[in-house]
């Protein structure tokens, strides 16, 4: 089956992004297709490319990578979200005059239609929230 | 049917409520996370209309060290479990 997780909880604030990350291994691991992960409301700091966890313990951003990395997973990041929390890419950054960004490829800045495209597109759509 | 998921303790929110009230005949209840303590047997009470349509996710009870503590109308699932239940659902529902 083709699946898409929608992932609202902010990194080490939440349960969400570790639920998220376990139930994604464990339906790649019974031969599921995981097509995207779109990040929205506090999710998107998920994308967060400056992101320095202490190393002995789990770098979320890292596995989310690995997703993008391993199995081809869309990492979709809802640009209305991010923009407003300080998660711009470098196209972004330049357009609003920010000297740096904070977002970057494998993530995606996209907008919501992409959300509403996996829910329509995918056979399962799992929502983990905060 | 859909799969509805709780991850709320119905001590700490009533949104359990309204997953309730929002659940068909056929629909089953994944509890996860905080919601987990919703399978303790001084909890359980609050589901018991669902009869055998309660699950509770076990690495969310056993990291809570509550596993072994569960009433016995909840069945506990592991995360394959919980991508089954997904999988035998036409759609899920989180609820939070």
């Amino acid at each position: 089956m083709r699946y898409a997780l929608l992932v609202q909880g902010a990194p080490y604030s939440s349960q969400a992004s570790h639920s998220a990350l376990r139930f994604a291994a464990a339906l790649l691991a019974r031969g599921h297709n995981l097509e995207c992960v779109f990040f929205y409301h506090d999710g998107v700091y998920n994308a967060a490319r400056l992101a320095a966890p202490p190393q002995d313990e789990p770098h979320l951003m890292d596995a989310w990578c690995a997703l993008n990395t391993e199995y081809g997973t869309r990492l979709q990041v809802c640009i209305a979200a991010a923009l407003r929390r300080g998660l711009l890419d470098e196209r972004e950054a330049a357009r609003h005059g920010k000297s740096g960004y904070s977002v970057q490829s494998p993530f995606e800045l996209t907008g919501l239609g992409q959300l509403i495209d996996a829910g329509l597109g995918c056979d399962r759509l799992v929502t983990f929230s905060p | 049917m859909i799969l509805h998921i709780l991850n709320r303790s119905p001590g700490s929110s009533l949104v359990y409520r309204e997953a309730l009230a929002g659940m068909g005949p056929e629909d089953r209840l994944l509890l996860i996370e905080d919601g987990v303590q919703g399978a303790l047997t001084s909890q359980a009470r609050h589901f018991e209309s669902l009869g055998g349509r309660l699950f509770a996710l076990r690495e969310d009870l056993a990291s809570r060290g509550l596993e072994g503590r569960c009433d016995a109308s909840v069945q506990v699932v592991d995360v394959d479990g919980f991508v089954v239940l997904t999988e035998e659902a036409d759609k899920t529902v989180s609820w939070f």
